[in-house]
C-alpha cells in the first residue's frame, strides 16, 4: 500500500470509530429523551418508535410530585448562591491578581483543597449545626453550602479572567488620578463582564446539579430537582415515564448554559492547570 | 541525482489558491532559494516537496520518480524549521540521533556520526543538555546538525535564521554558506530575507500570490529584474520607481521633469526604475536636475539622501563623507547604463535593444 | 484605603467563606469523630471516645474494608479505564478534522449531565425487562442475556465503573484534546520528516510532551473517583448488598440512615488521607506553572 493510500485508510477507520464514540455519548441521554415522551405502558417495553405524549410533562407537575415547587427551590438555591459568590469571589480574585499577599500561597492551596474534600466529610458537622439553628430543610441552609462548594471555581475561573486583562489600562486610569476602588468598578468589571458571566453560569450549573448536601440537608420544604428524582418510586418500581420527563427538565437548562460557555469548561473544571 | 522537480503544481484551501500551477526546476547539488512576502506561497511550496502538504494538482518528482504518495520520512529528505522543531524533552544528543534511531541505524553507527555532525556545527560540548538550556542560535545548529546526520537527497529549510538577532544572523549565514558548500546537497531555502536570498543562493525564484515572478541567479534578480514586484522587492534601500511618459528619447516624470535620455520610441505612461546608488549627487547646479533634499540618513557606510521633486522622492546613494541638511539644493544625476522601464499595467518589464 | 491593606479587604469575604464552610466543617468533623452516640438521642454526643471509632473501623468492622476495596478497586479501573478511552478519542478528534468542533459541543452534554442524573439512566438502561443497554449487551453476549446486571454483584460493579467512565470521558477528553492541540507542531512535523512512523511519533514525541497534562487528568480523576457517591446513590444505592458500596456511599449510610455520627466521621477523615495527598500532588502541579 502506498502511503496515501495508508492514510486513506486510516482515515475511514478514524471517521468509523469517531461515530461509534458519538453514538455511545448520545444514547443515554437520547433514551431518556425519548422516555419521557413516552406513555406509561409504552416506556415499559423496548420500543424506538410510539406515539409521543406530553402527559408526563404536566404529570410531573401536579400532586403528589409537585415538580414545579422543586423548580423553584433550585433555580433560588443555584440563583441566590451564584448572586453572592460572584462578587466575594471576584474582589478576592482581583486582589490575588493584581497584588503579592503574604500567605498567598497558603490561601490559594486551601482554596484549591476545598474542592477536593469529599463532600461527605464536611456534611456530618453541617447536619449537627443545621439541625440545631434550625436551618434544616430551608433554601438559605442550602444557599450557605453551596457557596462553599462553588466558591473555589469562582475564584479560579475569575483570577484566570482578570490575568488576561492587560494591566495597561488601569495603571493609565491611576496616572490620571482614581483610586484602586474606582479603577475596579469603572475599568476592570466591565472589562471582566464575560468573565463574570462565565464564572456565574458555570457556579449555576455546579449548584444546580448539586446532590449530596440537598439529600442530606433537606426533607420536604427546600428539596431541589435532583433530589427530586428520588420521588418517583412507584409500588411496582420506578415510574420511569415520569422519571425521564424530570430528567429533562434537569437537564435542559443546563445543556443549553454548558454550551455558552463551552469554550472555558475545561479551564473552569482544571481550575487553571490547563487551559 | 537528486533533483527537485514541481509540475504544474497547485494548492487551493476553498477558494484561495496558495500556489498557482507553477513550475520549477531544482538542479542536483544546487542551492535554490523560495525568496517573497509573507503568504506568496513560499512555504507551501517547500512542504508539498517535503510531503508535509498535498498538492491540489501537479506532481512533485524527486530524484527520477514522482513522490507525491509518498509520506515524507520515505522522501529521503530533511528539514530545518522555522521553530527548529527540537524535541524538548531529550538531550540534544537524542534529538541529533533520533533521524539514525529512527531508521534502524546500527548502535554502534549511530555515536560516531552524531558526534560527528555536532563537531560540524560546534556543538560538541553541549550534546548531554536538553534544548531549554540552549540560546537560540545554538538550538538553531542543533536542528542542521539533526538535518546533516544522515545523508539525504534533499535538504529543506524554512526560514531557519528569522528567529535569530541581526548581528547572529549575519554569522550563521557565513556557517550555513561554508557547510553547504562541504555538504554538496540539493537545497532548497525559505526566506523572506533578501540579503539571505542573495548571499546564499545559486539561483533564486521570487514569489508573489502563489506565482514564481522570476527564476535566476542572484546576480540576474539584482540586475535584470524581470517585473516590477521584483524590481522593487530586491535591494536595499529599494529600486527608485518614478512614474512618466517617454518623449522624444527623455524620460520625463509626471510633473515635468526631464530627467534622463533613455532612448526607444514614445511611450505615454511608463515606470523609471534606478537603483540609489545609480543616481549621483552633486552640489546645486551641477547636475541634470536640481531637488531639495527631503530627509539626510548616515549610516555610516554611506549616506541615503531623499530628496523631492513634484509629488515623488526618490533615494539618492552617496558617499559618507557626504553631508547635507533637509531643504539643501542638490544637483543629481541619473546613471543611463543602469536604466530600466517597466509598464506600469501589466508591471513586465520593457526591453528595447 | 492604601492598596496594601485593600488587597487583604478583598480576600477577607472569600477566605471567610471558605473558611466557615469547608475549614471549620473539617475541624468539627475531627472533633466528631471522637465521640460516640446516636444523632436521635436528645443529649448529643454522649460521650467521648478517644481514638475508639477509628480502632473500630481498622480491627472489627468488614463493613469498612470492603468499601475500602470497592473504592480502591473502582478508582484504580475507572481512572484507568477513561484516561485510555479519553486519550484514544483526543487522539482521534485532535487533527483538527471537521469532526472535531461537533463533536466537542457533543462531548459538553453528557458533561452538564449531573452524576445523580447519569445513575438513574443507566439504572434505566440496565433494567432487566426493558433496559436498552442490557438488551444490547445480551444480544452480543448471550449468556449474559439472562442475568439481570444489577442484581449481580459482579456486574452492578461493572454498571457503576460504565456509567462513572461515560460521565467522565467528555470531560477528560476536551482537556486532553487541550493538551495535545498545545504541543508545537513542528516537533510532530519534524519526526515525520526524521523517519518515525505514526506510532514512533506517538511514543516518542506526542506522549512525552503530554505528560504534564496527563498527570493533571489522571490525578483529577482520581480525586473525583474517589469522591464518588451521587451516581452510586442513585443507580444502585450501594447493592446488590454492599458490593458497590464506596466509602462515600458507607459514610452517608452509617452517619444518615444509623444515626452513627461519630463513626462516619471517623471513616471520613480516613479517607481525607488519600485526598490530601492527592491535592497535595494537584498543588504542586498547578503552583509549578507560575
Amino acid at each position: 500500500m502506498t502511503g496515501k493510500q495508508r492514510k486513506r485508510f486510516w482515515n475511514t477507520i478514524q471517521i468509523i470509530l469517531i461515530v461509534i464514540a458519538a453514538i455511545i455519548m448520545i444514547t443515554p441521554i437520547l433514551w431518556i429523551f425519548l422516555a419521557a415522551f413516552k406513555t406509561h405502558v409504552d416506556v415499559y417495553q423496548l420500543k424506538l418508535f410510539f406515539t409521543p405524549t406530553f402527559e408526563n410533562f404536566s404529570t410531573v407537575f401536579d400532586a403528589p410530585y409537585n415538580l414545579g415547587d422543586k423548580l423553584i427551590n433550585s433555580t433560588i438555591v443555584a440563583g441566590v448562591t451564584v448572586l453572592f459568590a460572584i462578587p466575594i469571589a471576584t474582589c478576592a480574585a482581583y486582589s490575588f491578581s493584581r497584588f503579592k499577599l503574604r500567605f498567598e500561597t497558603s490561601m490559594l492551596v486551601m482554596i484549591l483543597a476545598t474542592q477536593f474534600v469529599p463532600a461527605v466529610v464536611i456534611i456530618l458537622p453541617f447536619f449537627v449545626m443545621f439541625r440545631d439553628l434550625g436551618l434544616l430543610d430551608t433554601r438559605i441552609g442550602l444557599i450557605l453550602v453551596n457557596l462553599a462548594i462553588v466558591m473555589p471555581f469562582a475564584i479560579w475561573m475569575i483570577k484566570g479572567f482578570i490575568d488576561g486583562i492587560p494591566l495597561d489600562t488601569e495603571e493609565a486610569a491611576m496616572v490620571d488620578g482614581s483610586t484602586r476602588i474606582q479603577v475596579i468598578l469603572n475599568i476592570v468589571l466591565p472589562m471582566a463582564a464575560p468573565g463574570l458571566f462565565t464564572a456565574g453560569i458555570f457556579c449555576f450549573i455546579i449548584a444546580w446539579n448539586e446532590f449530596l448536601f440537598a439529600l442530606i440537608l433537606t426533607n420536604k420544604d427546600a428539596v431541589t430537582l435532583p433530589i427530586g428524582l428520588a420521588l418517583f418510586k412507584g409500588e411496582e418500581g420506578d415510574l420511569w415515564n415520569l422519571l425521564s420527563a424530570a430528567g429533562i427538565i434537569i437537564m435542559l437548562p443546563m445543556f443549553v448554559l454548558a454550551l455558552i460557555i463551552r469554550k472555558h469548561f475545561v479551564q473552569g473544571m482544571t481550575m487553571g492547570a490547563v487551559r | 541525482m537528486a533533483q527537485v522537480l514541481l509540475k504544474n503544481i497547485t494548492k487551493r484551501w476553498g477558494d484561495f489558491v496558495g500556489v498557482d500551477n507553477q513550475s520549477l526546476e531544482v538542479k542536483d547539488k544546487e542551492f535554490l532559494v523560495l525568496l517573497g512576502p509573507s503568504g506568496c506561497g513560499k512555504t507551501t511550496t517547500m512542504r508539498m516537496i517535503a510531503g508535509l502538504e498535498e498538492p491540489t494538482s501537479g506532481e512533485v518528482w524527486i530524484g527520477d520518480r514522482v513522490v507525491n504518495d509518498d509520506l515524507p520520512k520515505d522522501r529521503d529528505i530533511a528539514m530545518v524549521f522555522q521553530n527548529y522543531g527540537l524535541y524538548p524533552h531529550m538531550t540534544i544528543y537524542d534529538n541529533i540521533a533520533y533521524p539514525l534511531k529512527v531508521r534502524g541505524t546500527p548502535k554502534a553507527d549511530i555515536k560516531p556520526r552524531v558526534e560527528k555532525a555536532a563537531e560540524q556545527v560546534e556543538l560538541t560540548e553541549f550534546l548531554q543538555r536538553k534544548p531549554k538550556a540552549l540560546s537560540g542560535g545554538q538550538r538553531q545548529r542543533v536542528a542542521l546538525a539533526r538535518a546533516i546526520v544522515r545523508k539525504p537527497r534533499v535538504f529543506l529549510m524554512d526560514e531557519p535564521l528569522s528567529n535569530l538577532d541581526a548581528k547572529l544572523r549575519v554569522t550563521m549565514r557565513a556557517e550555513l554558506k561554508h557547510l553547504s558548500r562541504q555538504l554538496q546537497v540539493t537545497t532548497v531555502y525559505v526566506t523572506h530575507d533578501q540579503i539571505e536570498a542573495m548571499t546564499l543562493a545559486d539561483r533564486v525564484a521570487v514569489m508573489e500570490k502563489g506565482v514564481i515572478q522570476q527564476l535566476g541567479t542572484p546576480d540576474e534578480i539584482y540586475n535584470d529584474p524581470e517585473n516590477l514586484f521584483v524590481a522593487g522587492f530586491i535591494g536595499s534601500p529599494a529600486m527608485n520607481l518614478i512614474n512618466g511618459s517617454v518623449r522624444d528619447g527623455y524620460f520625463i516624470t509626471t510633473g515635468g521633469t526631464q530627467l534622463v535620455k533613455v532612448g526607444g520610441g514614445d511611450r505615454g505612461s511608463v515606470v523609471l526604475g534606478v537603483r540609489a546608488e545609480d543616481v549621483d549627487i552633486h552640489n546645486a547646479g551641477q547636475g541634470d536636475i536640481d531637488v531639495p533634499v527631503y530627509a539626510y540618513e548616515n549610516t555610516g557606510e554611506s549616506v541615503m539622501l531623499t530628496v523631492q521633486f513634484g509629488k515623488q522622492r526618490i533615494i539618492a546613494k552617496g558617499d559618507r563623507h557626504l553631508r547635507k541638511e533637509m531643504d539643501d539644493v542638490v544637483g543629481l544625476i541619473v546613471n543611463p547604463e543602469h536604466l530600466y522601464l517597466f509598464d506600469p499595467e501589466t508591471g513586465e518589464r520593457i526591453r528595447q535593444d | 484605603m492604601r492598596d496594601n491593606k485593600l488587597k487583604y479587604v478583598l480576600v477577607l469575604p472569600a477566605i471567610l467563606v471558605v473558611f466557615a464552610t469547608a475549614v471549620w466543617p473539617l475541624i468539627e468533623s475531627l472533633r466528631l469523630s471522637f465521640t460516640v452516640g446516636r444523632l436521635t438521642k436528645p443529649n448529643f454526643p454522649q460521650g467521648y471516645l478517644g481514638w475508639e471509632n477509628y480502632t473500630w473501623a481498622f480491627l472489627e468492622e468488614p463493613a469498612f474494608w470492603n468499601s475500602v476495596q470497592v473504592t480502591a478497586v473502582y478508582t484504580i479501573v475507572t481512572v484507568v479505564l477513561t484516561t485510555v478511552l479519553a486519550l484514544g478519542l483526543a487522539l482521534l478528534l485532535a487533527p483538527g478534522g471537521k469532526f472535531r468542533g461537533g463533536m466537542q459541543t457533543l462531548l459538553i452534554l453528557p458533561f452538564a449531565m449531573s452524576p445523580a442524573l447519569i445513575g438513574v439512566s443507566f439504572r434505566f438502561m440496565f433494567n432487566p425487562e426493558f433496559g436498552l443497554f442490557d438488551s444490547f449487551f445480551g444480544i452480543i453476549f448471550p449468556p449474559l442475556a439472562e442475568i439481570s446486571w444489577l442484581s449481580d454483584p459482579t456486574l452492578a460493579f461493572v454498571v457503576v465503573v460504565m456509567a462513572d467512565v461515560w460521565g467522565w470521558i467528555p470531560f477528560l477528553t476536551l482537556v486532553l484534546i487541550g493538551g495535545l492541540a498545545s504541543i508545537p507542531q513542528d516537533t510532530i512535523e519534524a519526526a515525520q520528516v526524521d523517519g518515525a512512523s505514526g506510532w514512533r511519533v506517538f511514543k516518542d514525541i506526542t506522549l512525552p510532551q503530554l505528560l504534564p497534562v496527563l498527570a493533571v487528568v489522571l490525578i483529577l480523576k482520581a480525586i473525583f473517583s474517589l469522591k464518588t457517591f451521587d451516581q452510586v446513590y442513585m443507580l444502585t444505592n450501594g447493592g446488590p448488598g454492599t458490593a458497590t458500596q464506596t466509602l462515600s456511599h458507607y459514610i452517608y449510610f452509617n452517619g444518615m440512615k444509623y444515626g452513627q455520627i461519630g463513626y462516619s466521621s471517623a471513616v471520613a477523615w480516613l479517607m481525607v488521607i488519600p485526598m490530601i495527598f492527592l491535592t497535595y500532588l494537584y498543588a504542586k502541579h498547578v503552583f509549578k506553572k507560575g
